[in-house]
């Protein structure tokens, strides 16, 4: 190496060094939980049948499903702890919503909140009809502080609780709650892989496309009426497509030649970052939704791809080959300030930033050659493997809280799709049905 | 980098300003792939919206975020409830509606999926498999996180080769397959990678570039789905298929 490569090269670091400084907060927001929150310790009495004709699945059942659905939501929801009541001597309250005596004993017992309710089929409609109501006692003040009554079709009985479940969340946090998110995935239908949509606890799913061929790693919008995608025309060339959800309309937005795939919407839906390789090999591209204006953002020898925007829409997480195996990188929107975000291991891939800012999560490789779960800071500063053990987990996608992570893994043989916390901790599955289920993406919360 | 004399500082900015393009360099560009581009998109008209301009559709709604309260936003507990209508998907989750009321059962097809669409596909697949199979064109097969093409896969292409130059009316499609380690979006990367090689040595063989076209399936389209390193080495593949229609 001569003295001016020497030169060069060291001021090329200091400048990196001086760019990770200046952006390196840039993006994080503060957090509504810190690692030591204390969850609000919860107890739901139960949702008892009241009134009406059975329901078609018998009087218990209804309350209890009900019941059952609620207790996982606060269970997930990471706000609350949610506390056995049976050996408390409490109480369900009135079924108009007045206080229990037996709510006196709550705080001392150390229960913040007391959920009870009750669901019943209605009498008055002609199609069999559902409601519940469902109140909250808080024990710091000592009073019933509000309900919430619901009606709906047999098709809503869950939807009814993962509502109550939001408004829980949102009366003690100002959160909407990720209780009535959505995940978007892709699964196997005969030699097929189509869009699907299911709840956030993988119930619910729903088939989005019949196209027969393949349709790969959608992304949300952030209204949550569409999802972007790539699909294959004639199974010769890639698209990136784009379906409304309520309609199953379908547009092509780009159809460049070579690879067109990872298309992400900005937080504020005015652009769409892609990699295409219609130039040669995969770049990054950004597209203005409005004027359908295309800039190119990245020029170089190696492979660009998966690109993922921070919460401001300032900056852009991305996979790149630059520099031999994939690694993250991190650009300003407009393709300028890029850096080398990890240099741990020779294979970090499919990053997704934290809708709170602070951790970037990712595919790393480890030294058993397993593809796992990782989170970095945006700085580089911080580094935490989530998953372990044998099964490639491939697209992490966070919950709109940023408090969970969804990712498919092969853990238990055949692609399924599992739930995480940020911490690691709380691992689930939810898909449980299929030969291959892959690349969940959480939609934003309403 | 804690505090540097004044006195160095313009002598800082000098340098950056001479050695900054240097850290920019652009790379070259290897062959674009405009011209399969044009070749598919003569071939296959559009069904869906919109008309091509730069491979970019002029016609897609806006996606920008207006920020507005939707009939799914959240109201808040209330000391005396009125009742809240809830319909399946609509209401609930701000503009999935549409199937408001029409049973629980998971599933639900899109009205406007297209039914014949999946076995318009299997019909054509089965069709150049068999047209495939009669050229007994050979695949090539790759190491792992490689897109090397090995002394056998020279050898075999080498034949492919001679097959394609003596039936000049046959178009050809190579796709690029990875094994199942590793994610979907770097192994389409990785796939693209394994069907240019194949692309760029058939051309080497005298193959005209315009009979080929690659296309990356990554890891979507496996040939066997067992975790070992035997099913593996299948799917880490250069797949040569003649193409019937479109």
């Amino acid at each position: 190496m001569t003295f001016r490569t020497g030169v060069i090269v060291g001021f090329c670091v200091v400048l990196g060094l001086v760019w990770i400084i200046e952006s390196g907060a840039a993006d994080v927001f503060l957090e509504a939980t810190r690692p030591d929150f204390q969850k609000i310790p919860l107890g739901v009495v139960g949702i008892d049948h009241v009134g009406g004709p059975e329901s078609p699945e018998g009087r218990a059942k209804l309350g209890s499903r009900m019941e059952e659905v609620l207790k996982a939501d606060v269970r997930r929801s990471l706000v609350f702890s949610l506390v056995d009541l049976s050996n408390l001597g409490i109480k369900a309250g009135g079924r108009g919503g007045e206080p229990d005596p037996s709510f006196k004993q709550a705080a001392a017992n150390g229960v913040s909140v007391i959920v009870w309710g009750k669901a019943g089929m209605k009498t008055d409609t002609k199609t069999p009809d559902v409601s519940m109501d469902g109140y909250v006692y808080d024990a710091g003040s000592d009073e019933v502080v509000g309900g919430k009554r619901y009606a709906g079709s047999m098709s809503v009985v869950r939807l009814m609780a993962h509502r109550f479940a939001d408004e829980l969340v949102f009366r003690y946090t100002g959160e909407p709650g990720i209780a009535r998110t959505k995940i978007a995935y892709v699964s196997q239908q005969g030699t097929a892989r189509e869009l699907f949509v299911m709840d956030y606890d993988g119930f619910e799913a729903r088939q989005l496309t019949t196209d027969g061929f393949l349709n790969l790693m959608p992304h949300w919008s952030p209204d949550r009426r569409f999802l972007v995608f790539t699909a294959y025309r004639n199974r010769n060339t890639q698209e990136i497509d784009m379906i409304e959800l309520a309609t199953g309309k379908r547009w092509t937005l780009v159809s460049q030649g070579g690879l067109n795939i990872t298309p992400a919407l900005s937080p504020d839906g005015h652009f769409l970052a892609y990699s295409s390789s219609h130039e040669g090999n995969a770049e990054l591209y950004r597209l203005d939704t409005r004027t359908k204006a295309v800039l190119r953002l990245t020029t170089n020898a190696g492979g660009d791809l998966s690109p993922s925007w921070s919460p401001s829409g300032r900056e852009l997480v991305f996979t790149s080959d630059r520099s031999g195996g994939p690694q993250l990188f991190l650009m300003s929107a407009d393709g300028a300030n890029v850096r080398r975000l990890t240099f741990d291991g020779d294979y970090n891939a499919a990053p997704a930033w934290s809708p709170r800012g602070n951790w970037i999560a990712y595919v790393c490789r480890t030294l058993k050659k397993e593809y796992k779960l990782c989170v970095i800071t945006p700085d580089g500063q911080k580094r935490m493997q989530l998953t372990t053990g044998h099964g490639v987990d491939d697209s992490p996608s966070w919950s709109p809280d940023g408090r969970h992570l969804v990712f498919s893994s092969t853990a238990d043989g055949k692609s399924q799709i599992y739930m995480i916390n940020a911490d690691g901790k709380d691992l689930e599955r939810i898909t449980f049905t299929g030969t291959h289920n892959s690349a969940p993406t959480w939609s934003p919360a309403s | 980098m804690k505090k540097l004399p004044a006195i160095y500082l313009p002598l800082i900015l000098g340098i950056l300003v001479v050695v900054t393009p240097a850290c920019s360099k652009k790379a070259v560009q290897s062959g674009g792939d405009a011209q399969t581009f044009q070749q598919e998109t003569a071939k296959s008209g559009t069904t869906r919206e919109g008309t091509r301009r730069g491979g970019v559709s002029p016609n897609f709604p806006d996606t920008a975020f207006s920020g507005r309260n939707d009939s799914s936003s959240l109201r808040g507990l209330d000391r005396d409830p009125s009742e809240e209508r809830l319909s399946s998907d609509a209401g609930s989750n701000g503009g999935f509606g549409g199937n408001g009321g029409s049973g629980s059962n998971g599933n639900r097809l899109m009205a406007k999926s297209d039914p014949g669409a999946a076995a318009r596909q299997l019909a054509e697949i089965r069709a150049e498999q068999i047209a495939s199979a009669a050229a007994e064109l050979r695949d090539v097969f790759f190491a792992y996180d490689s897109f090397s093409i090995t002394d056998e896969g020279h050898h075999a292409l080498s034949n492919n080769a001679e097959w394609i130059k003596s039936n000049p009316n046959t178009q050809l499609k190579i796709e690029g397959h990875c094994d199942e380690r590793g994610t979907s979006a770097y192994n389409l990367v990785l796939g693209e990678k394994r069907a240019k090689a194949v692309r760029n040595y058939l051309v080497e063989l005298g193959v005209v570039p315009d009979h080929l076209s690659v296309v990356s399936y990554g890891k979507e389209r496996p040939f066997c789905t067992e975790h070992a390193e035997s099913c593996y080495s299948q799917n880490r593949r250069g797949h040569l298929v003649v193409r019937t229609g479109n």
